[in-house]
């Protein structure tokens, strides 16, 4: 990730959480998914496995294999929950893999919805770089195999929703002033007839917790991937600057404002917080952060936040199975920790 | 099956979602699972798969629809618009003709532009590599960088060459 275009992007993370490059290939001498035995899924894993591990770049040194029906089932919705893998893949986790890098940033799954499919996550509005590496990984593997490809649609997948590029561009993005202001519904109808659409934090079908929205690309043929994503950036951009309009005209409302300490208030001190409550107050206050309401607190660590209190990355993280009370509990000393740590009280500013 | 939220209609809708920690699975009708906020990528598009391929269908012979199969995979078109997936890449090609119109309307399009496999055939990879250099050298006119289009011009005027 190059820090300088990091740097001159930085302006729309207030907004944008997160990007992401998911790639969709399949491979020509196997049927999808659908249509295979476990033993052939088998086959499937283990040819995209070595053509991962045992290539010649720098990078395939770094990748670990795992084998999903080895899981936990805690382990298995933690990688849900920090955005790694669908909550498809571990609905059936049978004759599935996962290639995951060190440092979690990209991830490959192996027998989803597809034979392959390929992502790179990184933090805030991050387009280019996020697409050069998943491009560099596709290519690698292209070399090693036959991938389905067909001269007019482009490369094939099980569901024709992904043929051509196979590429979903997303975006992930906090609009708690456009969805309290209720103009989603709106926006969402209008994104769809641009070729893009709006989602929940976890993808289809599910709901928008926090006010974390997904932004993506939904035409793959018949588009380059270079236009897709500059289509999505644009759109985001335009976005960003709605819901910071909707944001200058909340931000002066005294109940917002409340609504906003309030939120902070629970968080530094609650002992107990469920992960739905929680899910709200951090949007709050990232809100108030955003709006300039909060200061003396970062919004990667709010981001960080936002994955590390789901229920199944915290027993994940603590090593053992919770009952939902305790988690509960530690939940909200998680929480409280992070933000309870030494900083410029912001009661300094409310003389204002 | 009923819908699990209202339990009056018939549910269309199916949902994995992440609860507390655990995988959960839904059948939900439309209306409901609309109203929850899971609308679905074909209702947001105005239409939803099964009857697109339903209503397609329907305009041709039972007989003749069943009696083709992939040789591949072994799917017959009625398999794939039942469950709204393609058996393996072979089937492309098998149902091309019944899958277009569906494509048409996901798309908006239905040829392919961007990226190529090294699989893809060398006239598409021509073809290709001569769009994208027309289209740099569009944007070198556009900027004024006028050696760099003069170099673009060469290349293309090369490759036509070769190609013909």
């Amino acid at each position: 990730m190059s820090e300088k275009k990091f740097d001159t992007l930085k302006d729309v993370n207030d907004v944008v959480i997160s990007t992401r490059i998911r790639f969709a290939r399949n491979l020509r001498e196997y049927p999808f998914p659908c249509r295979l035995t476990d033993e052939k899924k088998r086959q499937v894993a283990s040819i995209v496995k070595s053509a991962v591990l045992d290539g010649h770049s720098a990078i395939s040194g770094r990748f670990g294999y795992i084998q999903m029906s080895e899981l936990t089932q805690e382990e298995a919705v933690s990688l849900v929950e920090r955005h790694l893998v669908s909550p498809e893949f571990i609905s059936e986790r049978q004759g599935r893999g996962l290639l995951l890098l060190d440092d979690e940033s990209v991830s490959i799954m192996i027998n989803e919805e597809d034979h392959i499919r390929i992502q790179v996550i990184s933090q805030g509005m991050n387009l280019e770089s996020t697409y050069d590496l998943a491009d560099k990984i596709d290519t690698l593997l292209d070399e090693q195999l036959n991938f389905a490809f067909n001269d007019k649609l482009g490369y094939l997948t099980q569901c024709p929703t992904n043929i051509g590029t196979g590429m979903r561009a997303s975006l992930m993005l906090h609009l708690p002033s456009l969805k309290e202001s209720g103009a989603m519904g709106k926006i969402s109808s209008s994104l769809s007839k641009l070729g893009l659409v709006i989602r929940g934090m976890y993808g289809e079908g599910t709901e928008p917790k926090g006010a974390i929205y997904q932004l993506s690309n939904q035409v793959t043929l018949g588009i380059s991937e270079q236009e897709a994503v500059n289509n999505l950036r644009d759109i985001a951009y335009q976005l960003v600057t709605q819901e910071r309009n909707a944001r200058e005209n909340l931000k002066k409302n005294i109940t917002i404002q409340d609504k906003v300490y309030r939120s902070y208030g629970i968080l530094q001190y609650a002992k107990l917080m469920s992960n739905e409550e929680c899910m709200q107050l951090l949007s709050n206050v990232r809100f108030g952060v955003e709006s300039e309401i909060l200061t003396g607190i970062d919004l990667p660590t709010i981001n960080r936040l936002f994955i590390e209190i789901q229920p199944a990355t915290l027993m994940k993280n603590i090593g053992k199975k919770l009952t939902p009370q305790e988690r509960d509990r530690i939940r909200a000393e998680l929480v409280r920790s992070a933000l309870m740590k030494p900083q410029v009280p912001s009661s300094h500013r409310l003389e204002e | 099956m009923l819908c699990q939220s209202c339990g009056k209609r018939q549910a269309t809708t199916h949902i994995k979602t992440i609860l507390n920690g655990e995988l959960k699975e839904y059948d939900l009708c439309s209306e409901c699972a609309n109203k929850m906020g899971y609308g679905s990528f074909f209702g947001n598009m105005g239409f939803d798969l099964d009857k697109l391929f339903g209503s397609f269908m329907d305009s041709f012979p039972t007989a003749s629809r069943a009696a083709k199969r992939c040789q591949c995979c072994g799917s017959s078109f009625e398999d794939i618009a039942r469950s709204g997936k393609v058996g393996c890449a072979n089937c492309y090609d098998v149902f091309y003709e019944e899958l277009i119109p569906s494509i048409q309307r996901i798309h908006g399009r239905t040829s392919h532009i961007g990226k190529l496999a090294h699989s893809a055939g060398t006239q598409v990879k021509i073809q290709n590599e001569l769009a994208r250099l027309k289209s740099e050298l569009q944007k070198a006119i556009r900027e004024q960088e006028f050696e760099k289009a003069a170099q673009l011009r060469d290349s293309i005027k090369e490759l036509e060459k070769n190609n013909t």
